[in-house]
């Protein structure tokens, strides 16, 4: 059964207009995802040996990578809640009625379109132990130094990588609580409800989609980062900030093991849908209708 | 909510958002001696404008900006050029196997780049594309994101001026281009800006596709050379300032679409 439209006559358009994306989501989507996957049978320094799935039992009982899984499961939740709660927080106030509501808007998503080149390289600087301005702004007025980078890695690196991102996820939950009808607080209102009542009760439930959508994309960022670890902390001190992607790219491209390499990121990827697919299963059944 | 609450909270995130930046810049004309001296210097004696000079005599920073400007903006011309064409057959034609592409198309968005990063650099070397501008550009010529974007902004677009144009005899080029492209102006301005400052910002493939310093992208040449010479902070500050200024000014003229643009990707 094909609907019968004015455009049928105009298939032969349509495939010539897609040719170019066939070609490209083919050449560089769909047959890279095959050879990774194809990769990650193979050993080897050329990968060219079948191993069936050697490189995932390898991987599995690896403490490295395991290691590096949890450090990336540790870093991502601190990136979700960060998220959702200054996030929130930061779109609740800028919704007021305020002067000057464009300028902290602005100014709070700067961060967000800035390399991770600079955000990184700017903040290895600030909280260097030796060289960097905040040890020796604390020193010069006699407080005693912290070694972020050395007690607290990890949630250094999450606290940079929020500081970079509140502002996006600020953006979202402000399109959410604009798409909020005014009628309902002012239904509250006028029963009596404070503004702390109308949170909970409205704001909140009524936020609960893009609370996902902001949760989502969190976790999927959070297992992806790469350049907080090559950058600031170099995976260190010790493995305490191995992210699985730098993992990845130092098996790939500095042990030259491209047979392992894949099999972790195919492991990584299955985590990420995985993920994603729990999260928006959730979120469907705890939607909230008015 | 008490005004003043509400101030002193956003007030203390832009400081916070916006103090490190302004580091960042007063960094940058610091001398060498300013930048490791035990009082931290916020404000320098005499601003060091040579900085600028040193960096491009001691990296090839020069060649850095040119990649990152070729880059981005060939891969934002692709976009430009592919996303909403794309985006146009899927919002209004009809033809087999439509659903079955749009769905390959949609998986796409749940390939994260890692997952490609492994087997597209062994496709470069394969190709000897390794090093060079076709092998940094490739990879992003289009995207499922821009192309939900710009099909968005065409299903609304009447079936009628489309069938209008082709009676008076207008080819199906023609129509594209004359009748569809001029009405998405709008989105075309928010695919363009996003795709330029993300690639611009864009580390991980430009750091694993190149392998000489004159090949490198501003953030990959400026973090090589802040690993080459970690206590040069006054030159590597320099470098973000100038990887940082153009995305800023961009962002600064712009941002109503900016905020426009990622609020359409949080409504679903």
């Amino acid at each position: 059964m094909r609907p019968r439209t004015l455009y049928g006559r105009y298939a032969r358009t349509a495939y010539l207009f897609l040719l170019p994306a066939i070609l490209f989501f083919a050449a560089f989507f769909y047959l890279p995802i095959g050879n990774v996957v194809a990769t990650s049978f193979r050993t080897g320094p050329m990968a060219d040996q079948w191993t069936g799935l050697g490189n995932y039992t390898q991987a599995v009982t690896d403490p490295a990578v395991q290691h590096s899984f949890l450090v990336t499961a540790g870093f991502s939740v601190m990136v979700v809640l960060g998220s959702i709660v200054l996030g929130l927080a930061l779109a609740l106030a800028i919704d007021q009625p305020l002067k000057g509501r464009v300028v902290f808007r602005v100014v709070l998503l700067v961060p967000y379109l800035t390399s991770v080149a600079i955000v990184g390289l700017l903040w290895r600087n600030i909280l260097d132990p030796e060289l960097g301005v905040l040890n020796r702004a604390l020193m010069a007025v006699g407080l005693p130094t912290q070694q972020w980078l050395n007690t607290a890695p990890l949630l250094t690196i999450a606290a940079v990588t929020l500081w970079q991102s509140v502002g996006y996820t600020m953006v979202l939950f402000l399109a959410g609580l604009q798409g909020i009808p005014e009628t309902y607080h002012e239904a509250a209102r006028i029963d009596g409800a404070d503004a702390w009542h109308r949170f909970w009760r409205i704001s909140l439930p009524l936020l609960a989609p893009t609370t996902l959508f902001v949760s989502v994309m969190a976790v999927i960022s959070g297992l992806q980062a790469f350049g907080q670890a090559y950058i600031i902390t170099g995976g260190g001190p010790g493995d305490a900030t191995d992210l699985s992607v730098f993992h990845i790219f130092n098996v790939a491209f500095r042990t030259r093991d491209f047979g392992y390499s894949s099999a972790q990121s195919v492991l990584l990827l299955i985590v990420i849908v995985a993920f994603t697919l729990i999260q928006l299963r959730a979120g469907r059944r705890s939607e909230v209708t008015y | 909510m008490r005004k003043w609450l509400l101030y002193t909270l956003l007030g203390l995130a832009s400081l916070i958002t916006v103090v490190p930046l302004l580091y960042m810049v007063s960094l940058s004309l610091q001398t060498e001696a300013e930048t490791l001296s035990a009082n931290a210097v916020l404000v320098p004696d005499s601003p060091q404008w040579g900085n600028y000079a040193e960096l491009f005599t001691r990296a090839p920073f020069g060649d850095f900006i040119v990649n990152s400007l070729v880059v981005a903006g060939a891969i934002t011309l692709a976009h430009l050029l592919f996303d909403p064409l794309v985006g146009y057959v899927f919002a209004k034609f009809r033809f087999p196997l439509r659903n079955t592409l749009f769905v390959a198309l949609l998986a796409t968005l749940m390939v994260p780049f890692f997952v490609r990063m492994i087997p597209l650099y062994v496709l470069m070397a394969n190709m000897g594309w390794l090093n060079t501008y076709q092998g940094l550009i490739t990879p992003f010529l289009m995207d499922a994101f821009g192309i939900f974007l710009m099909r968005q902004f065409i299903q609304p677009i009447p079936d009628d001026l489309i069938s209008a144009a082709r009676i008076d005899g207008a080819s199906e080029l023609r129509v594209y281009w004359s009748v569809i492209l001029p009405q998405t102006r709008p989105a075309l301005a928010v695919l363009g800006l996003f795709t330029f400052v993300f690639q611009w910002n864009e580390f991980l493939w430009p750091l694993v596709a190149t392998s000489t310093p004159e090949m490198r992208t501003i953030p990959v040449g400026l973090t090589l050379f802040n690993q080459e010479y970690f206590t040069l902070w006054h030159l590597t500050a320099a470098g973000s300032v100038i990887l940082f200024v153009p995305t800023a000014v961009l962002f600064v003229l712009t941002q109503r679409y900016f905020v426009r643009g990622i609020a359409l990707t949080g409504l679903k």
